[in-house]
């Protein structure tokens, strides 16, 4: 299992330069010019350049697409005057030093690795309470309603599921926020703190809450196909015949199979945990992630929206990974090559 | 028996601490810290004077830093008074030569910076503040304030493009610290709206000390010698701001004041004689999404809502009366007029449409008299403006009331179609779209900011309206910095736009058609030399009837070869519940937390 495991890490290494190149490329080509953006209202094109040649997107693109990587790979920025700044680096000496320093927005000037590590948490306390209790109660009511299955319970509760999976998730979050946020008092309209606690059980109960019904109806549907695909089987009805409890076919056999697609949706799923709602946190004054990239979008704030895109993108990595590896923890015949 | 004494003695003793936690509460009660709490619509970038434009941030420093000279806070139209110097300066050697001095006595909020002293507001914070806007490294959103402006300035900045930092010692011609409170500026040419620039909120002393100690993130440690300090910041989520206690206060000055203005007397009422500021606490939560930010609002979890969304105004001010649950609450409402203007750029460069010939203006004004712009205020703003009579709003220093755009600007379908005609824009080929005198088919892109439902309804009009004359108006979204990069640049045919007043003089809005600054703010690319002779004739000129006679010709002129078609001035709708005290708009300062009370019980009872 270890060379299996090591084998991948090292395969994650080409992935992960695909997707560098891929982010590197696109916001070049489709991006606007965070100078503009930057220079404020009145501007000239000397500032402009000015404010390019600092922020590095004057360089061609294989410098700056190695400075990105250099980046990627330690946190920093480094620039050698000599290179990028011959008079200058020549009027003050500066031909063989490098000048670094961490990464920072060019909007706010905050280190890019502290905006990641201080928006997760609000982000993780939303959607890792989503992910379990999307998890939980969808994996126990589609077996309930693959119990039931051809019921007019069944057809009722699909149904519904079909109509839920139809409407907008705003529509959700602006019908729900004026209900239980405004008109019935039962949760505060907005807000976060620097308290954990209060934040989970004041702040995220009514977005954990709208996340999880709306994330509900397509994993019942899904989940509900993979417990049919198992009843189905020879081994279920040899276990009846055997005369093993309708509890024990169900919840030993048929779950324990069911578990390898259950699982490899929610290993699809579980980077999004990582990244949040942005429509969630916009609307809930959440200062996540998500909520982040949007304003780092709107403010073209490249080295933010480029370090959120790749640490996404390891994180799905070694999730997949991480997903396989319990693949064989559910299914002892799987087996590694 | 000596079991008794020692529970009484516990029973004494538990009595004595109840009573003591009991006092404890009481006096804490008695000492409640007066907190606002509200919401700004757009998450701030930083507060570092220099390198912040957002209006957002810009508020922020409002409170925490004093400019020199500051607006009347009641005077309306504005008036200039000063701040942290002795007088409003008088402008020497015909507008190229301004002196302040600084009041004595004035310090810097506490700070690590510096090491435990009282830091005094000195001449030389002044000098190095001018400077830090030239500094290519902070690559300043205000540099423009000084470019080409004090004597010595450019030379100095132009030398720190090569070096790659900015000379804060040598003295130059432009900057002269006549003595430790006392410094001068000498301007390349007249300038008459220099004090105005001294009273920007960007444009404020900052200790040096302060911005070498925190090089590495000025953007979050604004030291000034305000009535606020930054006490908490979670960035783009919540902003706090406490009372500084070294601050050494300031009072309403009532005397020009209106006493027919219901605001005014209110604010009299509440703060006059007072040494302000009054509110010890401060809470500001950035909120993008105007639901959450309006109901924060009607749910009493704020106590202000400025800027109110104008998707709610219907909900909350019903045909401009109060609704029945901002009645019973005791609410009340304060419009005001914004000092902008709201326009649709035509690309003067554009084959289409841009250029001087006869055909080309008359297709441009064609546009603009086609444009309904009753429809606009209407429905897409939901009667929050008023019509614009030309590109000077209402309140700055050079509108002119008597000034009517007339059949210039007014929706007039049949003469918009008579002009087109006139000048060969017929549809030849029948298929409801004109063709251009050359026989192309006259469609036209427009484009506008994708992040604004406002802006895609506004799209929408330009085409309805356009198909009514004949004319194909093909909309086209774009990101904010993209719309921004195309205007810029001249990537566009038609584009929608807005100014909002930096400072309250008319030549804040001309400029933006004045022929040297196409590539910086002259998005229309509008190149006319009457109209720049007219410009600069202007500059030249103090506040005078003169000068006024100048703006109303370049108005004129602007009307009549349209490169633009002026929208609207819109007006914002600001609530507060009756805790809220000392009430009123500036139209220049964003922000009112100097002149503000809460009437602490009020706002318990109000809430409960």
């Amino acid at each position: 299992m270890l060379a299996y495991v090591i084998r991948r890490i090292w395969q994650m290494i080409p992935t992960l330069a695909g997707v560098v190149l891929l982010i590197f490329f696109l916001f070049n080509a489709v991006g606007g010019d965070p100078a503009l953006v930057l220079a404020g209202k009145i501007t000239n094109q000397e500032q402009i350049e000015n404010i390019r040649k600092q922020l590095g997107v004057d360089q061609p693109y294989p410098v700056q697409l190695g400075y990105f990587g250099f980046e990627i790979a330690t946190g920093f920025t480094c620039t050698y005057k000599s290179f990028t700044d011959p008079d200058r680096a020549k009027a003050k000496g500066e031909g063989k030093a490098a000048e670094c320093q961490s990464v920072r927005s060019w909007a706010t000037n905050e280190e890019v690795p502290k905006i990641l590590i201080t928006r997760i948490v609000p982000t993780l306390t939303i959607m890792v309470p989503v992910l379990l209790l999307e998890t939980i109660i969808g994996v126990l009511l589609a077996i309930g309603v693959a119990y039931v299955r051809g019921t007019l319970t069944d057809r009722m509760i699909m149904m519904v599921c079909t109509v839920a999976m139809s409407i907008s998730f705003l529509v959700y979050i602006i019908v729900a926020q004026y209900y239980f946020g405004f008109k019935w008092g039962i949760f505060p309209v907005q807000g976060w703190t620097d308290n954990f606690w209060k934040n989970l059980t004041t702040y995220a109960p009514l977005p954990i809450m709208l996340a999880v019904f709306v994330g509900l109806a397509p994993a019942l549907r899904l989940y509900r196909s993979f417990f049919l695909d198992e009843i189905n089987h020879d081994y279920v009805r040899t276990a009846r015949a055997k005369g093993l409890s309708e509890k024990t076919v169900m919840l030993k056999h048929v779950l324990r199979n069911a578990m390898i697609p259950i699982l490899t949706n929610i290993g699809i799923a579980l980077p999004g945990i990582f990244v949040g709602s942005f429509l969630l946190e916009t609307f809930f004054s959440i200062p996540g992630l998500g909520r982040e990239i949007l304003v780092a979008v709107n403010r073209s704030d490249f080295p933010v929206i480029k370090a959120a895109t790749v640490y996404l993108a390891m994180v799905t990595m070694i999730i997949n990974l991480g997903v396989d590896v319990m693949y064989k923890a559910v299914d002892p015949r799987v087996s590694f090559k | 028996m000596m079991a008794s004494r020692a529970n009484r003695a516990i029973a004494h003793a538990i009595t004595l601490l109840l009573v003591a936690f009991l006092t404890v509460g009481t006096s804490a009660d008695a000492t409640e810290k007066k907190t606002l709490r509200y919401a700004f619509r757009t998450a701030e970038t930083g507060f570092d004077p220099m390198k912040v434009y957002d209006r957002y941030s810009v508020g922020i420093l409002e409170n925490i830093f004093d400019t020199l000279l500051t607006y009347d806070w009641l005077a309306r139209p504005v008036k200039l008074v000063p701040l942290v110097v002795e007088a409003v300066p008088e402008a020497e050697e015909n507008g190229t030569r301004y002196t302040f001095r600084l009041k004595r006595g004035i310090y810097f909020a506490d700070d690590a910076a510096f090491n435990g002293n009282r830091r005094e507001l000195i001449a030389k914070d002044v000098e190095y503040a001018i400077r830090r806007f030239r500094d290519p490294a902070n690559r300043s959103p205000y540099e423009w304030l000084f470019e080409n402006k004090i004597l010595g300035l450019d030379e100095l900045a132009e030398k720190a493009k090569k070096t790659g930092s900015l000379d804060y010692e040598t003295p130059i011609e432009g900057i002269r610290i006549l003595d430790r409170y006392t410094i001068q500026f000498r301007l390349k040419s007249a300038d008459y709206s220099f004090l105005y620039i001294m009273a920007m909120p960007n444009v404020v002393p900052v200790a040096r000390e302060v911005i070498e100690k925190y090089k590495d993130d000025t953007m979050a440690h604004p030291v000034g010698t305000g009535p606020y300090m930054l006490t908490e910041w979670t960035r783009r989520s919540k902003i706090v701001l406490e009372r500084n206690p070294g601050y050494r206060g300031h009072t309403l000055s009532t005397e020009f004041a209106d006493p027919n203005d219901p605001w005014d007397r209110e604010a009299i009422k509440a703060l006059a004689g007072k040494t302000l500021p009054l509110i010890d606490r401060v809470e500001i939560y950035p909120i993008e999404q105007e639901q959450p930010r309006y109901l924060a609002f009607v749910n009493l979890e704020h106590d202000l809502l400025e800027e109110t969304p104008f998707e709610y105004i219907e909900q909350i001010l019903p045909n401009g009366k109060l609704a029945p649950n901002m009645v019973k609450r005791n609410a009340s409402v304060f419009r005001e007029e914004q000092l902008e203007i709201t326009y649709d750029l035509f690309n003067m460069n554009d084959p289409l449409i841009g250029g001087f010939a006869p055909e080309k203006i008359a297709l441009r004004r064609a546009l603009v008299l086609a444009h309904d712009r009753t429809q606009e205020i209407d429905i897409v703003r939901r009667r929050q403006a008023i019509p614009a009579q030309s590109v000077i709003p209402p309140g700055v220093v050079g509108f002119d009331p008597g000034f009517k755009s007339g059949n210039f600007l007014d929706y007039n379908l049949p003469k918009a179609k008579a002009l087109l005609d006139m000048y060969g824009y017929i549809d030849r080929d029948g298929d409801g779209i004109r063709e251009t005198p050359e026989g192309k088919p006259l469609i036209i892109t427009y484009k506008y900011n994708s992040g604004s439902q406002d802006q895609r309804q506004l799209a929408e009009l330009w085409a309805k309206c356009m198909a009514d004359i004949g004319v194909k108006i093909e909309t086209a979204e774009a990101q904010f910095a993209d719309l921004l990069k195309d205007k810029r640049v001249g990537k566009f045919q038609m584009a929608s736009s807005a100014w909002i007043a930096d400072y309250p003089d008319a030549q804040n809005f001309l400029q933006l058609f004045y022929g040297p600054n196409i590539d910086q703010s002259n998005d229309a690319r509008f190149k006319l030399p009457e109209y720049d002779r007219l410009y600069d004739k202007a500059m030249t000129l103090p506040d005078s009837p003169a000068r006024n006679q100048l703006y109303r010709e370049m108005s004129r002129v602007l009307l009549s070869y349209a490169p633009s078609r002026f929208g609207v001035h819109r007006i914002f709708n600001h609530f507060l519940y009756p805790w809220v005290k000392g009430y009123k708009k500036h139209p220049i300062l964003f922000t009112s937390l100097r002149y503000l009370d809460i009437d602490v019980a009020a706002q318990k009872a109000g809430m409960n």
